[in-house]
């Protein structure tokens, strides 16, 4: 039976965020907080992985208590443990702390087989989490995984089809394995009513730094982090074009044809 | 009619002195998109002259140089009509209210908000939202004009629950042909004042009337809401759940109908399979969406306990719950691409906008897919099942145009007159104005399209507020 | 260890024995700046087996060292092999800093061997500047969707290790180095070691034709189009410009066009002497990929796109619509 292991993030929906034009700060009100879209990609494999081969699954996450509610969605389509890693000593954590405390604390509940995270979140976007999840956990590491071909649990063996730059990739990779899922083959499904009702009162386990076992405090939150941002600025505004508004479509087209003509590339 | 006069270069005169030089437009100048609407097959007709008003007054002032001089006048929001209602078929003055786009003022005890009829849809919907307030009225098009909304009565999903525009409709300023400025309707609950004359000039096209200003009913803003998936086997048991869901008190917000068809195409169009089309290794034929509001999530799940049970007493597959915020937005994402993914993979194509009882959906689909076949038109649907508006197209990827035009009115005449024997009615939402007026009068009766061509030259004396349009 | 005392900024050498990847050039290229600042050595590191010819190149990004690496388990990129290859170089060495291009396999080992080190890794800068106070490098990169820049440091551990994405910088080699130091290196992987096995490659189908980094004209479509059934008029129009048509991410997403088509920061940087884009709203990820375009025009329906804030000439309108408008002109013109 495989123990699977997800890890999913909370993020503010950033397509929604806008920037003060005065002040140059976030502006968050009434920007939803959602389950990183990739990462609902990421569940949708732990479940059909559970499907196939029969298994459990761990939903992890660290953020705060709000952030129960996308371990609830993973719940809802099948998790049978939650786990929030959850306080104020985590805070302003880069990836280095980041996935040490994630490690730490889904530890706790023994190993896994089958380890997956989106390609990188919305948010913050590094991309790293696999990476460095893969070596905080010491387990294998497929990233860009398109689609999980096989898993031969007797062998201890994973067959993954992996989308990159240059082409098409098979690799066999050994169990205990890490892996970021692309969306390509992961549209993730809609959860049904008995999936929801069972997760909305299901209790998740929360973890704060004094009850993880054998955490160095040392090494989680802003303490634990490798990375800092000591600030940010808004991006600089380019010189604004010109807008052809001649009146209608064909007389603005008709213009952009002088204009190509003009420099010759027409 | 036909002795409309044309705008001569004096009369562009005297209406560029009415609106200024920037906002008229007068022969060539003209933009093409005034000469059509989002039904160009219907025909193209460039207007004459174009006035881009800002006032009342400026409407009366048009309306009166127009009606003395015999020149049609017709009257356009964002041109999103699927009729041909804002196009002005006969030439003469396009009095375009784009430009009134002003929400002028909220009556938060009253809960009613009054505005300027070139509002969009959305920036009412929005700006109504940051009240706390909530307008209920939805139509497809959220960038058509709340003004547009009135004069074709536009519904959308929401009618359900909260009925169409007209229900939302509290006062009107309207100028009249003459140039004469009327006041209707008053921001009270209710009334039994005498004939409806406002009730008159809503969904009246612009054939009475110019609408100038308008006070909007609002309700309170539901807390949350939620939308549940029902996915079928069959098509009729998909639909014979709709009257179920209704009368089991569930309240439901909107019941949309989705056959697999659309679904496919949506999906091949947006990129992304939202909807299950297998599931639990069972094909899906139809699904049905349904939309509720509430106060709390306690009050959602009571509902969707309801449907759920009734749900699989109805034979559906499964209840699938839609809550969160990405799930929303692709789930309605992929709804609103339903058009567009048949327009996407259409050359040609015609709609109905028929409303049926709710009982009789399902017989009348399956009636108009067989004339499809005898006629060889392609029939490709979806539509608001919870308030029996369906909105059928008939399509061809192969036909020319002429022929396709000869079936597609054989097609058309025999479904609405099946419409009308199963009780049902000629639009639903999107109107009237010139593409389906020559089947009103077969729709609504001989005494009462008498009466309504009688209202019309009572309003209209000389006939040129928006001539060929509805019954004129 | 102090961090002043790591010294030398290290970038690694990616290539498939034939050719180096210009990722690692221009990384190079930017990291002579740097060191030209921090009086730092800057040292190429690359597993042997590139032809002459390949490290001449590398050679005249004025290197001041190259470190060839020679032992088992480098024949295909292994996950297991690099983390451990950099791990113990950097163990041995101390470098400052190590940038690693932001290929698949470049961000798929880096920030391993940055956590099995404890040091501090970044992704997808788009610029880097030394700030001589602190003595840390500023990685500066596009946060939020791109609505806000984040300036992101390793204020104490080293090595700073930052993947930068293709494209980023230029690649403007400013000659070779008369004494360029060569340090060679052997460190073996046992391939038993080895957790991940390369079963099958498929290279990207390359139907010759697209190269978007050397078109001359590039039609751009964003996620404002429709869906795939409208590429055919955008491939038209891009035909009769004598040019290719290109997309944003969506459009790979979506499936519209496949991956070597994509540009941006996190597709293909390009430098067309005329790109038009359609639906396109300007995610700085995009436009990033554009910045040394020629003429420059936008389509877009939403007069308020941050795109046209980077046009040189902007249209609203519906893009579809526009397209078409620009075949039959130019149609006409033939």
């Amino acid at each position: 039976m495989l123990k699977i292991l997800v890890c999913v993030k909370q993020v503010p929906d950033v397509n929604l965020v806008k920037i003060d034009p005065v002040t140059g700060s976030l502006i968050r009100d009434g920007v939803p907080a959602i389950m990183n879209p990739l990462d609902g990609n990421a569940l949708e494999a732990a479940v059909q992985l559970k499907e196939t081969y029969g298994g459990e699954i761990t939903a992890v996450t660290m953020g705060p208590d709000a952030a129960m509610s996308v371990l609830r969605e993973c719940v809802s389509v099948g998790a049978s443990k939650a786990i929030l890693l959850s306080d104020y000593a985590f805070k302003d954590a880069d990836t280095l702390s980041t996935s040490y405390t994630i490690e730490k604390g889904a530890s706790m509940f023994g190993k896994y087989d089958i380890i997956l995270c989106g390609k990188e979140t919305l948010d913050g976007a590094t991309g790293q989490m696999g990476s460095q999840l893969a070596e905080r956990f010491n387990t294998s590491f497929v990233s860009s995984a398109a689609l999980i071909e096989k898993v031969d649990e007797k062998a201890g063996t994973v067959t993954v089809l992996r989308e990159t730059e240059y082409g098409e990739e098979t690799v066999e990779a050994k169990l205990p394995v890490l892996m970021t899922i692309e969306k390509t083959n992961y549209q993730p499904r809609i959860p049904n009513f008995k999936g929801k009702k069972f997760a909305r009162t299901f209790e998740i386990t929360k973890l704060t730094s004094d009850t993880i076992e054998g955490l160095d405090k040392n090494k989680i939150g802003a303490p634990g982090s490798g990375t800092i941002v000591p600030r940010t600025y808004p991006p600089e505004k380019t010189a604004s074009g010109v807008m052809i508004d001649e009146g209608d479509d064909k007389k603005n087209v008709a213009k952009v044809m002088e204009i190509l003509a003009d420099k010759g590339l027409v | 009619m036909a002795n409309f006069h044309s705008v001569t270069p004096e009369l562009a005169e005297q209406l560029k002195a009415i609106v200024g030089e920037k906002r008229f437009q007068y022969g060539d100048k003209v933009k093409e998109d005034y000469s059509h609407d989002e039904m160009p097959i219907y025909g193209k007709f460039p207007p004459e002259a174009v006035c881009e008003v800002e006032s009342t007054e400026e409407v009366s002032a048009i309306l009166k140089l127009c009606n003395d001089n015999n020149i049609p006048v017709t009257a356009r929001g964002a041109g999103t009509s699927l009729t041909g209602a804002s196009v002005p078929i006969h030439g003469g003055v396009v009095v375009c209210t784009a430009r009134m786009n002003k929400i002028l003022s909220y009556d938060i005890p009253n809960m009613a908000v009054t505005v300027q009829p070139g509002v969009l849809l959305q920036d009412l919907a929005a700006d109504v939202d940051k009240q706390g307030l909530y307008y209920p009225p939805d139509p497809g098009s959220k960038t058509s004009t709340v003004g547009g909304n009135v004069a074709t009565n536009a519904g959308g999903m929401r009618a359900v629950k909260y009925g169409s525009t007209r229900d939302y409709v509290l006062a009107l300023t309207v100028v009249l042909a003459n140039g004469e400025v009327m006041q209707l309707g008053k921001t009270v609950c209710k009334t039994s004042t005498g004939y409806s004359l406002l009730h008159l000039m809503i969904g009246s096209e612009g054939t009475l009337g110019i609408i100038t200003e308008m006070t909007l009913k609002l309700v309170p803003k539901p807390a949350m809401n939620v939308s549940v998936l029902l996915p079928f086997e069959r098509i009729e048991d998909c639909i014979a759940t709709v009257p179920k869901i209704r009368i089991a008190n569930l309240d439901p917000q909107s019941i949309e109908f989705m056959g697999i068809d659309i679904v496919n195409s949506s999906s091949d169009f947006t990129g992304k399979k939202i909807f299950p089309t297998t599931y639990n290794k069972k094909e899906v034929d139809a699904s049905i969406l349904v939309t509720f509001v509430g106060e709390n999530e306690d009050e959602l799940y009571e509902k969707m306990e309801k449907l759920d049970a009734l749900a699989a007493e109805c034979g559906a597959i499964d209840t699938l719950v839609i809550d969160t915020p990405t799930l929303k937005t692709d789930v309605w994402a992929a709804r609103s691409a339903f058009l567009n993914a048949i327009e996407g993979d259409t050359k040609i194509l015609d709609e109905l906008d028929v409303v049926v009882p709710v009982d009789q959906i399902a017989n009348y689909l399956a009636f108009v897919r067989s004339v499809g076949d005898e006629v060889g038109l392609t029939i490709r649907n979806f539509g608001h099942a919870g308030d029996g508006n369906l909105h059928i197209y008939a399509c061809t990827n192969d036909l020319e145009f002429d022929e396709f035009w000869k079936r597609n009115k054989v097609l058309m005449a025999k479904c609405y007159t099946e419409c009308k024997r199963i009780g049902g009615q000629l639009s639903g939402e999107h109107g009237i104005g010139h593409a389906k007026k020559e089947y009103l009068e077969e729709s609504v009766g001989e005494v009462p399209y008498r009466l309504m061509k009688a209202i019309k030259a009572l309003f209209d004396p000389n006939g040129i507020l928006n001539p060929g349009k509805v019954c004129s | 260890m102090k961090k002043q005392d790591y010294k030398n900024m290290w970038v690694y050498i990616e290539h498939d024995g034939k050719t180096v990847s210009t990722v690692s050039l221009e990384l190079c290229c930017e990291a002579r700046k740097l060191c030209d600042v921090t009086g730092d050595k800057l040292v190429a590191v690359m597993v042997e087996g590139l032809p002459e010819a390949e490290v001449k190149k590398i050679r005249e990004c004025a290197v001041d060292g190259l470190m060839v690496v020679s032992g088992t388990g480098y024949e295909t990129y292994n996950n297991d092999a690099y983390t451990n290859l950099f791990t113990v170089l950097c163990q041995k060495y101390n470098p400052s800093a190590v940038f690693v291009g932001g290929t698949t396999n470049g961000r798929d080992f880096a920030p391993r061997f940055a956590a099995r080190l404890n040091t501090g890794c970044t992704s997808d800068a788009i610029q880097v500047v030394y700030n001589p106070e602190s003595g840390d490098i500023e990685f500066i990169e596009p946060a939020v969707g791109g609505k806000m820049m984040a300036v992101i440091t390793v204020p104490v551990l080293r090595p700073q290790v930052g993947t930068i994405r293709p494209g980023t910088f230029k690649y403007e080699p400013t000659g070779e180095k008369a004494n360029v130091e060569i340090i060679h290196e052997t460190v073996n992987f046992d391939p038993a070691q080895s957790r991940t096995k390369l079963l099958k490659f498929v290279p990207e189908a390359d139907d010759g034709s697209v190269n978007l980094a050397e078109e001359d004209v590039i039609v751009c479509i964003g996620n404002g189009v429709t869906g795939a059934e409208k590429l055919p008029k955008y491939q038209e129009l891009a035909e009769l410009l004598g040019g290719k048509v290109g997309g944003t991410r969506p459009m790979f997403d979506r499936g519209i066009l496949p991956f070597k088509q994509m540009i941006g920061q996190s597709g293909v940087v390009v430098k067309p002497k005329l790109i038009i884009s359609f639906g396109v709203s300007g995610a700085i990820n995009h436009t990033a990929g554009i910045k040394d375009a020629g003429l420059f025009i936008a389509v877009n329906s939403d007069p308020e796109a941050a795109i046209f804030g980077v046009a040189d000439y902007g249209i609203v309108g519906d893009m579809d619509e526009v397209c078409d408008l620009m075949i039959e002109a130019l149609k006409a013109k033939q």
